[in-house]
């Protein structure tokens, strides 16, 4: 008896894929006056990313960093000024030491490292801040998903 | 201003283990001025242990709350509403503030969440240097103003030891300024030299660490 051919689809589900959900605080000072933001809701199989406009990267609290974490964000990119170019004097090197110590913590407690960085930079393009939230997703994956998905308060 | 220093994280989640529900209870007072167990700490430390206990598999929920100072019992009353809803109590008082609320709270557990480590100043941002004893017979008049007890190595009570370095610094620990060096150049500065070399009443150490713990009791304040 002849067998019928067999064709076997792989179908990749959606649900099994981890696409890294990357908050991205970047300095108001960043990016380009006329910077397209909404590229944050362009569809990607690969990541998701929400951008955060702040004043000053020197706004951000080491309290804030890892309630954003608890909450279940797989990453978060900190996008300031170039070390001697804040425009708030040293907003950026306070931000630097705070997001060192995050990721002091988060050695301590095992949950990688890699979850939190900082970039520096003048002139981003919202496409450019993109980039840097999909190389931010690139380094959480190997940790794979926040262990505190669906855990949130 | 007394100081203290956050336990590491690994202690806090060894001692929460197994807990369904704790209360961070943080201290608006001294704790808080260097950094280790105000409102903002707390805020800090919550979603830490949360995280924390996650990763070992003991979930936590947290409740925090921090008030103006545990060492006083008006203000440790305000736990009282919430205290019955936890497991445990993690105290980031001084070690005056955990035995509050451990005191006015026998029926919960209660740990800390800081050491506390000394009386000291804030020399700089971020700096904080131990600058007294609390040895309760305090002779700074004598010495202009620097306190042998806290500052020297040895705490010695009669001038320097002879081992300071050339540079002034200390021969027990380098980055030490030998506080005696310091009290002879001040002396200098101001005329008074021959005042160290008068003979002065053995200093009362009854107020030392061991002999149980110290009262100090003002009948003109008492009900």
């Amino acid at each position: 008896m002849m067998m019928a051919p067999r064709t076997e689809i792989l179908v990749e589900r959606e649900a099994e894929v981890f696409r890294p959900e990357i908050v991205v605080l970047f300095c108001q000072h960043c990016v380009v006056p006329d910077a397209d933001l909404t590229v944050a809701g362009m569809a990607t199989s690969r990541f998701k990313a929400k951008l955060v406009m702040i004043p000053c990267t020197g706004k951000i609290e080491t309290s804030q960093l890892l309630s954003i974490l608890a909450e279940g964000v797989d990453g978060i990119q900190v996008v300031g000024c170039p070390r001697q170019q804040c425009h708030r004097l040293d907003g950026n090197l306070r931000a630097e030491k705070r997001v060192e110590r995050v990721r002091q913590f988060l050695h301590e407690i095992r949950m990688g490292t890699e979850r939190l960085d900082m970039e520096r930079g003048l002139d981003f393009s919202g496409l450019q801040l993109m980039l840097l939230a999909e190389r931010r997703a690139n380094a959480v994956k190997p940790l794979g998903p926040n262990p505190m998905k669906g855990d949130s308060d | 201003m007394i100081i203290a220093e956050a336990k590491p994280i690994l202690e806090l989640v060894q001692q929460l283990a197994g807990l369904r529900r704790v209360l961070i209870a943080g201290c608006g007072c001294c704790v808080a001025e260097c950094a280790a167990g105000g409102e903002r700490e707390v805020e800090t430390l919550a979603p830490l242990l949360r995280m924390a206990l996650q990763v070992e598999g003991h979930p936590l929920e947290i409740l925090t709350k921090t008030v103006e100072r545990q060492c006083e019992w008006e203000f440790v009353e305000e736990l009282a509403e919430l205290v019955p809803k936890v497991d445990a109590v993690l105290s980031l008082a001084c070690g005056i503030g955990v035995q509050a609320v451990a005191e006015r709270f026998p029926d919960v557990l209660v740990y800390p969440g800081v050491n506390t480590t000394s009386l000291a100043l804030r020399e700089e941002a971020g700096l904080w240097v131990a600058r007294c004893q609390a040895c309760g017979d305090c002779r700074l008049g004598e010495t202009f103003g620097l306190c042998p007890v806290a500052r020297c190595a040895k705490s010695l009570q009669n001038g320097p030891c002879g081992g300071t370095r050339k540079n002034g610094k200390c021969e027990v620990d380098e980055n030490l300024d030998c506080v005696w060096n310091l009290i002879v150049e001040r002396a200098i500065a101001r005329g008074q030299l021959e005042t160290l070399l008068r003979v002065r009443p053995p200093k009362d150490w009854s107020n030392s660490h061991h002999g149980g713990p110290k009262q100090m009791l003002r009948e003109d304040l008492r009900p």
